[in-house]
């Protein structure tokens, strides 16, 4: 099969991948570079050299706060969505529901949904069974966005096995808790380590349902950049974007050293 | 003494019944197969005794314990599955050892011990530190076959754990499986659907058709004396002829000609079919009971005997003959047989 590709379309696959990866790289590379400007306003090329923006974001309370805020919803975020996105799969791939297409498909359907529709619909909600905007709202709107990348990860690991594992370990004498423990949880591991990995990151990123559920009292990392970005762009909001970009890098290459990471997005 | 104990079993799923009347006495260290075309009933069985089903009526009885209640984790069986079911994430070795880990029977060193002892009686002990995922199908499946025995398990349950091999290795599996059950002296319950395998494998064949038991005997005793149109079609595919009984010991092809069949317990104008095997029809031979004419439509040379197909009338008759002799070609012949050889089955 591979034999019958003519040269000419390797050559072409590559030079595509290239610029595909030229194409999606720049920004990044853009934003770093302007991150060590030493002007006053964000510009590219920069003028002159500096790390004094990163001294700013590491030590100073407007993106550090912001930044733990975003950490702790977004551990907390993981946290729910690998627990509750896990159970649904195992219960959706392993036992006999009736109708259990359609709760998949209504799990999966925020994936669907644009982000801005979910913030406007549960600012409405909220505003007329709670007290409007808060970070309870922040919550429920990323734990809905996070629980379908979960659930595809997992049921997709699980769909992938052998379903007659759990059957063959009760012969051997495993009990439930030990069926779970030792042979259905351990064989989902790659899906839960990716599914968690969207999580956080869905969590961490979004600046759409924040933006509609925010309160004063409340801010988080996309926020701050994009208020900093709106009211006084200086080179800080480069820094800041680097060091998630970095931040990210470090996640995925934990995780290709310690799982592999064609495992954990298979 | 009787190990294995199925009496009155009933299974429904919904509104279905997957099997009824299923009685069944097995002796110690028998080697059984559950034999039977897809769907009649023998997978399901398998997982009632291993409790992987509830039962909607009847019981199972193991070693006089009457188990029909008990979830398959107190069971204590030792069972193969056709997919064979290995941990991914264990090594073969903990894959060996999980059953004994369960049990919870002696230390870890001892556990260890006894699993690669398991594994090297399967001559798998230099992969036990592999993943399964890094074994080939046949590997796997003697890794699944060690961690099916380790425990040294009242039953052993094997869910046609051959299907999946090519022709080569499942010779040998089939040798390999004969040894292992001499060796430990395992009650054994073989599910397939190869007729072959069951004739060479066990010691009692259990025929079975739409959920329920067909016939129960020796590999040689169904083949013998076949007590239903299917059982002697599914062993061995014999030639079936309809007839109708005219006297005690005669009776009348559906093509007009008498015969002389062996006196049995069908009144006069009975319906029957009349059961003929392969091996036992002859062509152009003086001497038996019985010759009908018929015209050979192709001989088949195989080297160690030919094969024929004839037409009686409208039907097709299939015979197997030795090497010996001449070839007899297309055109008119006699097909002939001894009366003895012959059984007279009622209608299916």
């Amino acid at each position: 099969m591979v034999k019958s590709v003519p040269g000419w379309v390797r050559a072409l696959a590559t030079v595509l991948a290239v610029v595909v990866g030229i194409y999606m790289l720049l920004p990044i590379i853009v934003v770093a570079i302007s991150s060590i400007n030493s002007e006053r306003f964000l510009s590219f090329p920069p003028k002159g050299l500096s790390l004094e923006w990163y001294q700013l974001v590491l030590t100073t309370d407007t993106y550090l706060q912001p930044f733990l805020t975003s950490l702790w919803i977004g551990l907390l975020i993981t946290a729910i969505a690998v627990v509750v996105g896990t159970a649904a799969s195992i219960a959706l791939t392993r036992f006999q529901i009736p109708g259990s297409q359609a709760i998949l498909s209504f799990l999966m359907a925020p994936i669907i949904v644009p982000s801005i529709i979910l913030g406007i619909a549960l600012l409405a909600f909220l505003s007329v069974y709670a007290d409007g905007a808060s970070i309870t709202g922040i919550i429920i709107g990323h734990i809905v966005l996070a629980i379908p990348y979960v659930v595809r990860t997992v049921s997709g690991v699980l769909l992938q096995q052998d379903r007659f594992t759990e059957e063959a370990a009760r012969t051997m004498g495993a009990r439930w808790w030990q069926r779970y423990l030792l042979v259905l949880l351990p064989m989902c591991k790659s899906g839960i380590f990716a599914g968690a990995f969207f999580a956080f990151n869905i969590s961490f990123d979004d600046a759409v349902v924040a933006l509609f559920l925010r309160s004063p009292s409340v801010e988080t990392l996309p926020l701050a950049i994009y208020g900093r970005l709106e009211f006084s762009p200086d080179p800080s909001v480069a820094a800041v974007s680097t060091l998630m970009v970095l931040v990210t890098v470090l996640v995925l290459v934990g995780f290709e050293r310690t799982l592999g990471l064609g495992k954990v997005m298979a | 003494m009787a190990d294995l104990v199925i009496s009155g079993l009933r299974k429904e799923f919904g509104s279905s019944v997957a099997l009824s009347e299923i009685t069944l006495d097995v002796a110690s260290g028998t080697f059984m197969s559950l034999l039977g075309p897809s769907g009649c009933g023998k997978s399901t069985l398998l997982r009632c005794i291993a409790g992987l089903e509830t039962v909607t009526r009847g019981d199972i009885f193991i070693g006089n314990e009457n188990v029909t209640a008990l979830p398959p984790e107190k069971r204590r069986l030792g069972m193969m599955f056709q997919s064979y079911a290995l941990f991914p994430h264990m090594t073969v070795l903990e894959n060996v050892r999980f059953p004994l880990r369960m049990a919870g029977e002696g230390s870890k060193a001892e556990q260890l011990e006894r699993a690669k002892a398991a594994l090297e009686r399967v001559q798998m002990g230099h992969l036990a530190a592999r993943k399964p995922t890094q074994l080939s199908g046949g590997q796997q499946q003697r890794v699944a076959l060690a961690r099916a025995i380790v425990s040294q398990p009242r039953i052993l349950l094997l869910d046609e754990p051959l299907s999946n091999l090519d022709a080569r290795l499942r010779e040998d599996m089939q040798i390999e499986l004969l040894e292992l059950h001499r060796e430990l002296g395992l009650t054994t319950v073989f599910v397939t659907h190869d007729q072959d395998e069951a004739m060479s494998l066990s010691d009692l064949v259990v025929l079975m058709n739409v959920g329920r038991v067909q016939q129960v005997g020796k590999p040689e005793e169904i083949y013998g004396t076949p007590k239903t149109v299917f059982a002697a079609d599914f062993l061995g595919a014999a030639n079936l002829l309809p007839a109708v009984t005219i006297a005690p010991g005669a009776a009348q092809l559906a093509g007009g000609h008498e015969i002389r069949v062996p006196a049995g317990e069908f009144p006069a104008g009975s319906d029957v079919v009349i059961g003929l095997r392969q091996e036992d029809l002859r062509l152009n031979t003086e001497g038996d009971d019985n010759s009908v004419p018929v015209e050979v439509v192709a001989p088949v040379f195989r080297g160690a005997e030919v094969q024929y197909v004839v037409s009686y009338g409208e039907q097709r008759i299939r015979l197997i003959a030795g090497k010996r002799g001449p070839i007899i070609p297309a055109g008119p012949a006699r097909l002939s047989w001894r009366t003895a050889d012959a059984f007279v089955l009622p209608p299916a």
